[in-house]
Formats: C-alpha cells, sequence, structure tokens
C-alpha cells in the first residue's frame, strides 16, 4: 500500500462518506518527538499494523502492537504513544464517526446496514470490553486493502461497498473479543464471566443473543450449554440473579421499590411484583416488612 | 401416593429428589449456582441467589412433576456441603457472601494455630482437622481481618442453616454439620468452650445444635403457598453431603470403606467411636446418636482429571467435556498398570487428608522418551487414586477395612472402579443410585416416618451389586509405584514450601 491520507472536509474521496473522519497509510521511517501525544478521542479510531513495533496506551493500560494487531479505540477514551511519539513502522487507520454512547447503546449511523438489534449487540460487546488490542487479526489487512481500492477506483457499486466493508470490519472486531478468552473447552469458566457481566449491568434488557455473544458462542450451542450446566433456560437464569439481587436491595431500608424492580432489570414494579410474589409468595413490600424490623 | 422430597445444597448446585416410600427416585432437578473468587484464595457464594435457586428450581419441580400426580408429600429433608459461614446481623440480613468450605483465607490463622498446644486439644474435642476449611478458623479470620462485619455479626450460620431459617424462621444447625465447624465437642455434642474462645465468639452467637431428625418447624405461611404445599409437610434439617453419601452406601459393620470421587473426594468408615489420629489428620463427623463417620478428604478428585482433559483433550464438539474425558480414558485403558513408570502427585488445588499441605502442588514424575498422551492420562488417574489409597492406608491404623464401595460421578466410571479393587487390593462395589447424597437423605426420612427402625436398619436395605475383583498381579505392579508415589508426596515437602515462597510471596 502506498502512503495517503484522506481527511473529511479535505478530501473529494470521501464526499459520499460523511462518516468516515479520517483514512491514512503511514510509512514513518523517522522518529518525531511529540508525533503521538496523549489525547482524548472523540471518533471510534481502528489502526492496523502493517510492520514495526508500537507501544500504546490505551485506555490507561500499555500495549505493545506487532504486524497483524488491530487496535480499537472507542470515543472518550485516551490514545497516545507510551512515549509520545509514533514509532517506525508502517500502518493503516480510519476513523469512523460515532456519537457518544448513550445509555450503554451505540449508534453507528445510517450508513450502516447492520439491523438495529444486531447493532445494539456490536455496540453492547464493544462497549463492554471498551478498547482493545487484537492480536493477528489477519482478515482486517484484507478489509483495509480493499477499502482503499474502493475509494480511489470508485467501481461500479463502490458507495455500497465501502459501507459493508466497514459493517464487516465492526463484525469481525466484535466476533473476536467474543472468541478471544474462549477456548470451547472450559464453560464453567465462561459461564462465571457472563455471570460477572450480567450483574455488573443487570438493568440492562438482555436477550439470549446477547449473552450469547458475550462468551461468543452462537444462539443455538448457548441455549443447550446453559441449560445442561446450570439446569435453567438463559432468561429463567438471569431472573434468579435479578430476584436475588433485589432481594438484598430489599433489606436495605433506605431504597425505593420501584428504583429497586429497575436496577434489577425488571421492566416496571409491577413486573418486579408480579415476578417477585410468584416466586416467595411475598409481594417486595411484604417481603420488606418481615425482614427489616 | 407418597412421597418424600430430599434438597441438596451441594457445592456448585441445588439438587432436589422425590422418592416414593420404598426409595425408588420418582424425579429429579437441579440449578446452579456461582462460585466466585474476588481474590484466588478466596471462595464465596451469594446466599440469597442459593435460596431463590433452591426456591425457583423446588417450586417448578412440584409444579410440574409432584402436584399433577397428587402425590403427598411428608418430608423435605436437606443436606449440605459442610464447613461454610454466613456472617448475618440482628435483622438476619446477611453480612456479605457466604465463605464456603474451599475458602483458604485463613491459610495463616491456621498454620499459627496447628504450631499451638491448643491445636491438639481442639481437634480431639471437635473432630475437625486444623484447616482453613474449618469455620473455627474461617471465624478467627474474621475476627483479625474483617474486624468491621465480625463486630455486627448477630449470628454465624451455615448456608443451609440460613436457608432453613429463611423458610421456617429457625435458627439451628444439624450435629453432623455442626460437628464439622471445629466449634462443636463431639463427645457430648453442645458447643465446645476452648473452640469458642479461639474464634472469640460466644454460644448464642451460634445456632442450636440439633439432632439430624430435628424438624425446625412448619414452613412460613408464604412459602406454603407459593410452592403448593400444607403443614402437614414436615421439615427435617437432615445432615451433611458427606454423611449422607456414606449413609447412602449401605451396610457399615461389615469393614466397608466408602470412597467418594466427585470434583474432590474422600475416605469414610462408620463407627461407634471417634477416631483419634495422634498427627491430627482424620476427621470424626456425627450421624446420629450411635455413630461417627470418620475419615480423610481431599482436594484432587475428578477435578484434577478434568483438568487434564481440558488442558490437553481432543474436543470434537465445543464445551463437550465428557465425551472428551471418554476418548481420554479409551486411550488410558490400553497402557498397561503403572503407565510404563510414568507417576502422577495430584495435588493441583494443594492437599488435604493425609499430608494437609495447602502449598503442595501436582507433579508428573518419571518422564521418558517413550511416554504419550495415553500414559499421561493413565497416570492422572492412578495419581488419584493413590492419593485416595493413603488415606485408606492411614484408616487402615484404625480399623480392619476389608471391602470398598465407591460413589461419586468419578468414581463410578467402570475403569477407574476396577483401578479401585487393583490398588485397593480388595472387592469393589459400586452404589446402586447415582446420588446416594440423596438416598441418604431418603433413608434418613424414611426412618423418621417409622419405615426403619434405625439408620443402622435403614443402611441394610441398600442392596449392593457383585463387586469389581482385585487383579493379584496388577496389585503387584500398582504397590511398587505406591511406594514411590508416598516418598515423594513426603520427599517434596522443603520444594513445595520454597516454590511456594518464590511463586506466591
Amino acid at each position: 500500500m502506498n502512503q495517503f491520507v484522506l481527511q473529511q472536509g479535505c478530501s473529494r474521496e470521501l464526499q459520499m462518506f460523511p462518516h468516515i473522519i479520517e483514512f491514512g497509510v503511514k510509512k514513518n521511517i523517522s522518529i518525531q518527538l511529540d508525533s503521538l501525544p496523549d489525547t482524548t478521542v472523540d471518533n471510534i479510531r481502528i489502526y492496523y499494523i502493517m510492520d514495526g513495533k508500537f507501544e500504546w496506551n490505551i485506555h490507561e493500560r500499555q500495549y505493545i502492537l506487532y504486524p497483524g494487531d488491530i487496535a480499537f479505540i472507542l470515543p472518550n477514551e485516551r490514545f497516545g504513544g507510551t512515549k509520545g511519539f509514533l514509532e517506525i513502522g508502517t500502518l493503516s487507520w480510519i476513523h469512523i464517526n460515532a456519537q457518544k454512547p448513550e445509555n450503554g447503546k451505540m449508534q453507528f449511523g445510517n450508513w450502516s446496514r447492520l439491523s438495529e438489534n444486531e447493532t445494539q449487540m456490536i455496540g453492547k460487546i464493544l462497549l463492554l470490553n471498551k478498547s482493545v488490542v487484537l492480536e493477528r487479526l489477519s482478515e482486517a489487512s484484507r478489509i483495509f486493502v480493499s477499502l482503499q481500492s474502493e475509494l480511489f477506483n470508485h467501481e461500479i457499486g463502490y458507495h455500497t461497498r465501502v459501507n459493508q466493508l466497514l459493517d464487516e470490519l465492526l463484525i469481525i472486531i466484535t466476533r473476536r473479543l467474543t472468541r478471544q478468552t474462549n477456548s470451547g473447552r472450559d464453560f464453567s469458566k465462561n459461564f462465571l464471566q457472563l455471570e460477572q457481566k450480567l450483574r455488573e449491568d443487570l438493568s440492562h434488557q438482555w436477550t439470549v443473543e446477547e449473552m450469547a455473544a458475550t462468551v461468543g458462542m452462537g444462539t443455538t450451542l448457548f441455549n443447550e450449554r446453559v441449560k445442561s450446566y446450570s439446569g435453567f433456560s438463559p432468561l429463567n437464569y438471569l431472573i434468579n440473579i435479578r430476584i436475588s439481587e433485589a432481594i438484598k436491595l430489599l433489606k436495605k431500608p433506605d431504597l425505593n421499590v420501584t428504583d429497586i424492580a429497575l436496577d434489577t432489570g425488571f421492566y416496571s414494579s409491577q413486573h418486579f411484583s408480579t415476578t417477585f410474589k410468584k416466586l416467595t409468595g411475598y409481594t417486595p413490600s411484604e417481603f420488606r416488612k418481615k425482614n427489616i424490623s | 401416593m407418597e412421597c418424600i422430597i430430599s434438597i441438596e445444597l451441594g457445592t456448585n448446585a441445588v439438587r432436589v429428589y422425590a422418592f416414593d416410600l420404598k426409595g425408588n427416585t420418582i424425579g429429579f432437578a437441579n440449578g446452579s449456582y456461582p462460585t466466585f473468587h474476588p481474590n484466588p484464595d478466596y471462595s464465596e457464594q451469594d446466599p440469597e441467589q442459593i435460596f431463590i435457586t433452591m426456591l425457583y428450581v423446588l417450586k417448578n419441580f412440584l409444579s410440574e412433576k409432584i402436584h399433577p400426580k397428587k402425590y403427598k408429600i411428608l418430608s423435605i429433608c436437606f443436606s449440605a456441603s459442610m464447613h461454610s459461614v454466613l456472617a448475618i446481623d440482628k435483622n438476619g440480613v446477611p453480612l456479605g457472601n457466604a465463605i464456603t468450605w474451599a475458602d483458604n483465607r485463613g491459610k495463616k490463622e491456621a498454620q499459627v494455630l496447628r504450631n499451638s498446644p491448643l491445636a491438639e486439644i481442639i481437634y480431639h474435642a471437635t473432630g475437625t482437622p486444623i484447616h482453613p476449611m474449618s469455620p473455627l478458623i474461617k471465624i478467627a479470620w474474621l475476627k483479625n481481618q474483617d474486624k468491621e462485619r465480625f463486630k455486627q455479626t448477630y449470628k454465624f450460620l451455615s448456608i443451609k442453616g440460613y436457608i432453613i431459617q429463611q423458610l421456617t424462621g429457625a435458627y439451628v444447625i444439624d450435629y453432623s454439620i455442626g460437628s464439622a465447624t471445629g466449634l462443636m465437642n463431639i463427645h457430648n455434642k453442645k458447643w465446645d468452650p476452648t473452640a469458642l474462645d479461639y474464634a472469640g465468639i460466644t454460644v448464642d452467637q451460634l445456632p442450636e445444635l440439633v439432632p439430624i431428625f430435628y424438624s425446625p418447624g412448619k414452613l412460613l405461611s408464604q412459602y406454603q403457598i407459593s410452592l403448593g404445599l400444607n403443614q402437614e409437610t414436615k421439615i427435617l434439617v437432615g445432615s451433611s453431603d458427606g454423611c449422607f453419601a456414606t449413609l447412602g452406601a449401605g451396610v457399615w459393620d461389615d469393614g466397608k470403606a466408602t470412597v467418594t470421587i466427585e470434583d474432590s473426594a474422600a475416605v469414610r468408615v462408620v463407627g461407634q467411636r471417634a477416631l483419634q489420629d495422634k498427627n491430627c489428620r482424620l476427621f470424626n463427623y456425627i450421624l446420629d446418636e450411635q455413630y461417627y463417620i470418620s475419615g480423610g478428604p481431599s482436594n484432587n478428585g475428578g477435578k484434577a482429571f478434568e483438568w487434564f482433559a481440558k488442558q490437553f483433550g481432543d474436543f470434537k464438539n465445543a464445551y463437550d467435556l465428557e465425551s472428551c474425558m471418554d476418548d481420554l480414558i479409551a486411550e488410558a485403558v490400553t497402557v498397561d498398570a503403572g503407565s510404563e513408570g510414568l507417576l502422577f502427585l495430584p495435588y493441583l488445588l494443594g492437599e488435604r487428608a493425609p499430608i494437609w499441605n495447602a502449598n503442595a502442588r501436582g507433579v508428573f514424575f518419571g518422564i521418558n522418551i517413550n511416554h504419550e498422551r495415553k500414559h499421561f492420562t493413565r497416570a492422572t488417574i492412578e495419581g488419584i487414586l493413590y492419593e485416595m489409597y493413603s488415606i485408606e492406608n492411614l484408616l487402615q491404623e484404625h480399623r480392619d477395612i476389608k471391602r470398598i464401595s465407591v460413589n461419586g460421578s468419578f468414581a463410578t466410571i467402570p475403569f477407574c472402579t476396577q483401578l479401585i479393587a487393583d490398588i485397593f487390593n480388595k472387592p469393589v462395589s459400586v452404589s446402586p443410585n447415582a446420588n446416594t447424597v440423596s438416598l441418604g437423605a431418603y433413608l434418613l426420612s424414611a426412618t423418621e416416618i417409622g419405615i426403619y427402625q434405625n439408620l443402622d436398619d435403614a443402611a441394610k436395605s441398600i442392596v449392593l451389586p457383585d463387586a469389581f475383583k482385585p487383579n493379584k498381579n496388577n496389585h503387584n505392579v500398582y504397590l511398587k509405584y505406591y511406594a514411590i508415589f508416598e516418598n515423594l508426596s513426603r520427599k517434596l515437602f522443603d520444594e513445595f514450601e520454597a516454590l511456594s515462597a518464590v511463586a506466591d510471596p
């Protein structure tokens, strides 16, 4: 790949793609001080390393990147060279405009052909993992090369192709993220990981697809494994955790029942009350009265 | 039709069984709950999650399998893992998570106590070896390291005690679980003043000690409604999983020892007198007014083989550990006894009986250029069973053991059962019921309603199938390897200590 930098507002190649803020390839042959200071990024940034070795700080963690590695950085997070400069080597990058995540939801924009469900799930997984470095993500190389050729050659259908490639890039990054710690051997480990993720964000309206993706599995296998491992369907297991947490909160006198319901992921205090009573025989307020005297 | 329900609050899951009055299983349901390790030495469980999971499983089980057939439920009998501690405040609200048997946070406390003259006195009075598993040590740890929680604690319960309190309102602990706390005097069945003094607590901070047949009262009315039960269903406190597994394994008066291997493992004998091991290595837990269950526990049962399978097995299907283990065992069968000179010390999780060393580690010894995976597989299994044999050897100093019965998912794999027969050189019978813990609970309930005169009688009702016979030639081979195994376990003590000092300073 030759060196180039395309920037939104300056480069005609990006006119059709307002969501691509910057796209470039750089072969860095000399070190310049302060060429990569620590900053807070405001877009999604994806770097692909082609040659050399880079030491970066991403979201308060230090990484060393080698050829084939991908760095994925979310808006609002810190990013910069560990020593403040860009090391010698070759890399490609793209900055994609994304609205700041709200309520744990990520919006990519109208260009994306991902369904609403998929966007939510991908956003969720990216946000859960924060910024990351993925080692030897070889599929990324092909996408960066194709992106460049589509943007410069303007062959028929290029508008659709570029956006497809961006979607694909997000998909392969997400898939790798969910599979990273997952060997296909130790389900109990994955299940504990899932349990922790669920507890960290209990108010979220989890779907089975999201839960499965969190541990890098397809939903069919996931359903089957959860059932045989835990005795519960994934959603029933989630209700277990919700009610257990709710019980703990009900035993603290200073929280109101509606807040507890919403904090533990029930749609409403009514939904909470019905579910709770069915299992324990008590309404949440009766239960509270019994336990706080 | 009448039935009996047993609820086992196990290490990873709650298991609910229904039995008819003849002891046939009518139905089964289970539900898991996680163990949290906020720190490598910690093992904790959420008491509310255990309670809700139990309630959920029980409710669904009753409404799907029992109520539609109009069964009359005579009693619900509980069992649970031993050694758990849950601190609660004066409103009965848990102060943090329950600390489970596997928790090692009290390592230092245990070591200090073991080196003091108090250790022997407490051990002989309470029957529980001085080890971080013991609630005695856990409470001492809370006293020293978590002063705030210790100060706020109204009572120290067990997990089962908490569940029973939630369901009935009563604060009780049965003799079996009680005798595994290191706080109860097993000779007079009262809380032991010396042990309590060491732990820094008073009698009123502990629940009431009751026999395993005791009924703590009716279900609270709300739970009667939600579970669809009436107040005629009797609640029985029951016993511990270890005691029930031994009871459920049947007759014990003819020199029989029971080998249980699940994730962890134990070798146990039943007798009317506690075993006084001069090195404090054996436990003595109370079954009922008459019997003690004595033996030694191991951390490294099926868990050690599972570790091996996860690391080195072929997973043809994702997460299909079972067929992966089956394939490995099929390979191991083709290797001769003794694994062609490869030995395995299974101490992946440290070890309890008989070496009682939390710093012990796993070791493969004697690897040569011809060893393949199948040798390692077989050596792993042999190593786990040599460890069981070493506990049996210790028990032999006190009892004349003539026969073995085995239960638990690992010990009942036919290949492993035959290996136990060969290594121990004794006939080995497999318990006919897959879940001997629940069967033990059934025997207790059935005795309580008068089907059997006493537990002795109840145990005799279990008919053991034909035994696996030992192979003399293999036994002679195993004996030679076992001598090396035993020596290694002893000789490596200093190196285990040194490694621990370097690896986890």
